[in-house]
């Protein structure tokens, strides 16, 4: 317990940071905005006034299209790949390590203070109203809102898991680049975050469902959707937390052995 | 006139010969920076094709017209990174002081601000459109006449001065506000991508907008159209034939501004 309020207090710290740079989240949502548009209108052009592809109806595109932004919007406040490859070149990541708390802990606990920083100012106010406005899709019972609460929780901890993995990697390659195209490739693509799995080609999609992205936005999404419920999203969320689990402990690992493996490059 | 512009060309490709040795020292990471770019694009180049996989086409353009729209903006942006890219992070040198000293040595400021970054992962978006670019040509069985070569060049060299206006437009507004790159993320990234797609797709205002105002339509929608015979409901496909007149006027209004703006500098006097 006592752990959980030292972890809680970066938690409170990155919020109060975030407060600071606030012109930074104003032009992070203006081109949020513009990226929404942008895929509302794509959608648009593909249905080309049919209702009905594959399946799926056109009516919960604009609805998937808008969670899945809000959910990459969120996202984008957490520590991103780049700044934690940059800690461990620069060393600066040698000061968390001698520090009497668990790193990955700590970095989830400061991003979490971010995000909810980020969810109040910006991303609460904007989709309220677009909800308002457009009237979407959206989940019709409590009951609903929490499971997709729940699942994007869950989708988070995947997502914050594989990042912190894939950034640790650095103390193994010294020179990094790739591995953040691989990350982002995959995310963007096996999530669903931008084209949803239905879409996929039959294979394509066999091998996005075995990959843990789906759970950051996929799964998320269809239950937003109302796409997923009853027994199978149940289902769902089971199997994200089953991702978070296996990310968590791979990640962990991985922790562990980047401890062990310091190099000192210069001074 | 004429010696002095000799002389400044050739200050500035031994400046940039020296900026690419530099960061020669750094094989691997050399290499991995153009690999790294245009595997990124490669990566755009693939949610895409899925993307279109369950449709076939979006407003008419089938993925290998989509693949030449594309690639035709990501080569323009790759020529174009290679001298304007570093203009967005003025207000960065203006903010450390480091910009003083582009105006006390015997060479343009401009042409000096302009010689003192070579970002190699420009090679990387060339690369990737190059590839990307035959491959379309190939998949859509093109064979231009030299005629046709040549309204393609001219587009692409506007496509080349659109985006180096719109990127010395930013870094003039730094003399006045002391920001420019976060103008960069909010005008620039955004609608490059917005045109990865085709311009038919948006509103009527917006189309306007991204023609006779932030001119983006010059740089790869209304060529591709001339150049793959396709039909717009609103534009003509003639107008693909004025990207280079368009990107000249609109480079010169830039340029004035940001030599405005040079005379306009105080520096922050840190």
């Amino acid at each position: 317990m006592e752990a959980f309020q030292t972890y809680l207090e970066f938690s409170r710290v990155a919020f109060r940071r975030k407060a600071a740079y606030r012109f930074d989240v104003f032009t992070q949502v203006l081109a949020n905005i513009l990226f929404l548009f942008m895929w509302l209108f794509i959608w648009l052009g593909l249905y080309q006034g049919q209702n009905q592809v594959v399946g799926v109806s056109f009516r919960t595109m604009p609805s998937y299209v808008l969670v899945s932004q809000m959910l990459q919007n969120l996202h984008s406040a957490g520590t991103p790949l780049w700044e934690i490859q940059e800690q461990v070149r620069t060393g600066n990541i040698a000061v968390e390590m001698i520090r009497p708390y668990h790193y990955p802990t700590r970095l989830l606990f400061s991003d979490l203070g971010s995000i909810f920083f980020y969810f109040l100012t910006a991303v609460l106010p904007l989709y309220l109203v677009l909800m308002f406005v457009f009237q979407p899709l959206r989940p019709e019972s409590l009951l609903t809102w929490l499971t997709f609460f729940l699942s994007a929780l869950l989708g988070y901890l995947i997502r914050h898991n594989l990042e912190l993995t894939f950034g640790l990697f650095t103390f193994w390659l010294i020179e990094t680049g790739g591995v953040e195209d691989i990350f982002y490739f995959s995310v963007s693509l096996f999530s669903g975050s931008l084209v949803p799995l239905w879409f996929f080609p039959a294979w394509l999609g066999k091998l996005a469902r075995l990959l843990p992205f789906q759970g950051i936005y996929f799964i998320p999404n269809s239950i937003f959707i109302g796409d997923l419920k009853g027994p199978a999203a149940l289902a769902s969320l089971f199997l994200q937390l089953g991702w978070v689990i296996l990310t968590r402990l791979l990640l962990s690992f991985v922790w562990k052995q980047a401890t062990k493996k310091i190099v000192i490059q210069g001074g | 006139m004429f010696r002095l512009l000799a002389r400044s060309i050739r200050l500035y490709l031994s400046m940039v010969a020296f900026s690419i040795r530099a960061q020669l020292e750094y094989r691997y990471a050399f290499v991995m920076n153009i690999l790294g770019w245009a595997m990124n694009y490669a990566g755009t180049a693939v949610t895409m094709w899925v993307l279109l996989y369950s449709f076939q086409a979006i407003q008419g353009w089938t993925y290998w017209e989509l693949l030449f729209l594309f690639a035709l903006s990501v080569l323009s942006w790759g020529l174009c990174i290679i001298f304007f890219f570093h203009f967005r992070s003025l207000d960065q040198y203006i903010l450390n002081g480091t910009f003083d000293r582009f105006l006390v040595r015997p060479i343009h400021p401009f042409l000096h601000f302009m010689a003192s970054k070579f970002d190699v992962g420009a090679f990387g978006h060339l690369l990737f459109s190059i590839i990307a670019f035959i491959l379309a040509y190939h998949k859509l069985a093109l064979s231009w006449t030299l005629l046709r070569w040549l309204i393609f060049f001219a587009a692409l060299l506007g496509g080349v001065l659109i985006q180096g206006g719109i990127l010395i437009f930013i870094s003039a507004l730094a003399f006045w506000t002391t920001r420019s790159e976060s103008f960069y993320w909010v005008i620039m990234f955004p609608a490059a991508n917005l045109l990865n797609y085709p311009l038919s797709i948006y509103p009527k205002g917006f189309q306007w907008f991204i023609t006779f105002i932030l001119p983006y339509a010059f740089i790869n929608y209304l060529p591709a159209l001339f150049l793959l015979g396709k039909a717009d409901p609103t534009y003509s496909a003639v107008l693909g034939l004025f990207s280079l007149p368009v990107g000249m006027v609109f480079f010169t209004i830039c340029l004035s501004l940001w030599l405005k703006g040079l005379n306009h500098y105080q520096s922050t006097g840190s």
